[in-house]
């Protein structure tokens, strides 16, 4: 269907289908960062002016401010979590036979299969009864977020780190060893170096997914420990107005960073 | 969110190693910290879950030690559950049709006709929504389908007078869950049609076939393994999806997964809740383990 085929109806009408859908798919994020600058309060269209205002608001507003600053901190702290869990074990999948390989592949991969409703209400029940049986809080601190997010985390991290293992040409490795390099040694020279995309790449996905994380959470946060997401849905449920746009449009810009960096450490479409 | 596991680059089995004994001791030290990790934050967690759902909750003082299919028989006999069971489930097939039908132009349309300069960017368009969140998808929809948001305000210019209420409907949620879920359509029926052999549609449609023949028996058989995959990744999701129900559904709409949420942190009714979660979960497996058996056994010989 290029210059050669004449353009017919029905091609413009595939085409036209097809542009819908995809502004459907994309056009809400276009709005609601559109909408984080309204004058007005109440949102209605078209504006009857701009603003910055929202964001001010929204940077005011301890329940935004502090989910952030707590989302941000999970989504680091469970990232490195995920690398340090994930490279050693991508290692063990991707360069050693042993029996149960395929086992160990499909647990550490459990987590995204697991729906997260479901992961996240058995979290909670263990983290309460290993409460009641010992008196140690875990859920609704800080520390039941960081175990449920780097849970999430790790089936991103092994599944890039293997992908880029897999990659790397075996015989530089061999050669290294050859050469008198311990293992270890040869890892940190060699492998490692040549795997860096892929590790920026699970870094910043594993970021990603912990930030915009909301099923898990749901059942974990705690007061003054509400991640960004959860803050969100709180507002939600009974407010709407353009600092929830504001919000949302800071969340949508700081995950397009981290995705755009890791588009260009490795192809983002490749990923999926 | 609930990523996809099925459209994921499968992890391969590397060469043989060399020296495979000293590699053999160090394997399972490598994987150990990172399994032990999974197992004991996700998997004894599912399995104390599911010995809880076979307890008896007993009002006031959390539940009672029990061996008891009751949570489950109360599940299926108790109407109100019932129809949640019910609402989830058509909930879930006509998002998922609509996504099908909606999902398979683009897919041709970026497999087949965008150019190579388009092409990434359009592929960008579809992906870097699924990991924007679905707090901030639902927000926007919330704004777009409000009483006096885009929709309504289209509706009124088109047809002065007349006011639509859009929020906290079925339909409502429909459009929220077809948004989330689009992306995984099309990128599954896509990367299947990029590996179609094309040379097919070309004899084909050289032989004279007109194109919507074409599309029917040339097309579509061969991108079946996709569609089918693809449609069973975003009924999975539909049934899991909390946001969508809870903001665009509002109060009146009961869906599983905000009820599994409901009966375990709010209600405290562990044992019933666990149940539902384990429900949910079966039917989540069940689904997504017969479509890989399916697209497996039965396509295999037309995919090559």
């Amino acid at each position: 269907m290029d210059g050669v085929t004449a353009v017919t109806f029905q091609s413009l009408l595939y085409r036209f289908s097809a542009w819908l859908v995809l502004a459907f798919v994309v056009g809400p994020l276009v709005v609601i960062v559109w909408v984080a600058f309204f004058a007005n309060a109440i949102i209605a269209f078209p504006p009857s002016g701009y603003t910055l205002g929202w964001f001010v608001r929204a940077w005011q507003s301890d329940a935004f401010r502090e989910g952030f600053l707590l989302s941000l901190k999970v989504g680091i702290v469970a990232s490195i979590a995920s690398l340090l869990l994930g490279i050693p074990a991508s290692v063990a999948i991707s360069r050693h036979a042993f029996p149960g390989r395929e086992a160990i592949s499909t647990i550490l991969l459990a987590p995204i299969v697991v729906p997260g409703i479901v992961g996240g209400a058995a979290l909670y029940i263990a983290l309460l009864a290993f409460e009641l049986a010992t008196g140690i809080q875990i859920a609704g601190t800080i520390w039941g977020l960081l175990v449920a997010h780097t849970l999430i985390a790790i089936p991103w991290t092994v599944r890039l780190v293997t992908a880029s293992l897999l990659r790397v040409n075996r015989s530089i490795e061999e050669a290294a060893v050859n050469l008198g390099a311990t293992p270890l040694v040869a890892f940190r020279r060699v492998t490692l170096p040549a795997i860096r995309p892929g590790l920026v790449a699970a870094v910043l996905l594993s970021f990603v997914v912990s930030f915009i994380d909301l099923e898990k959470s749901l059942f974990l946060v705690g007061p003054g420990q509400t991640t960004l997401p959860i803050a969100i849905l709180n507002y939600l449920e009974w407010n709407l107005d353009p600092t929830i746009a504001a919000v949302a449009t800071v969340q949508i810009g700081l995950i397009a960073v981290a995705l755009w960096l890791a588009d260009r450490a490795v192809g983002l479409t490749r990923i999926f | 969110m609930q990523a996809p596991a099925d459209i994921a680059p499968p992890v391969v089995a590397g060469h043989q190693p060399r020296r495979r004994r000293t590699h053999r001791s160090l394997a399972p030290l490598l994987a150990g910290p990172g399994v032990l990790f999974v197992v004991v934050f996700l998997l004894l967690p599912l399995g104390l879950m599911l010995r809880y759902s076979l307890n008896r909750f007993v009002p006031g003082e959390l539940m009672e030690v029990a061996l008891t299919a009751g949570n489950y028989v109360r599940f299926l006999h108790d109407p109100f559950y019932q129809s949640v069971l019910w609402t989830t489930l058509w909930i879930s097939a006509v998002s998922t049709a609509t996504c099908a039908i909606a999902g398979f132009p683009v897919a041709f349309y970026l497999a087949r006709t965008a150019g190579p300069r388009l092409k990434p960017v359009l592929m960008m368009a579809v992906v870097l929504p699924l990991l924007m969140g679905n707090s901030v998808r639902t927000a926007a929809w919330m704004v777009l389908l409000g009483s006096h948001g885009v929709i309504a305000g289209i509706v009124g210019w088109i047809v002065p007078g007349v006011r639509i209420e859009l929020m906290y409907t079925p339909a409502a949620v429909v459009i929220g869950l077809v948004s989330v879920l689009l992306p995984f359509m099309i990128i599954t029926v896509q990367s299947t049609l990029e590996n179609a052999d094309r040379s097919v549609e070309e004899a084909a449609a050289s032989l004279g076939a007109p194109p919507y023949r074409v599309l029917f028996r040339i097309v579509l058989p061969l991108c079946l393994p996709g569609l089918l995959a693809g449609i069973v990744l975003c009924f999975v999701l539909a049934m899991n999806a909390y946001a969508t129900p809870v903001l665009l559904g509002g109060p009146q709409m009961h869906m599983m997964a905000p009820t599994v949420y409901e009966q375990i942190a709010k209600a405290m009714n562990w044992p019933f809740g666990a149940a539902l979660a384990f429900i949910l979960m079966a039917v989540t497996l069940v689904l997504t383990v017969a479509s890989n058996v399916l697209v497996q056994r039965r396509f295999r010989k037309w995919t090559g």
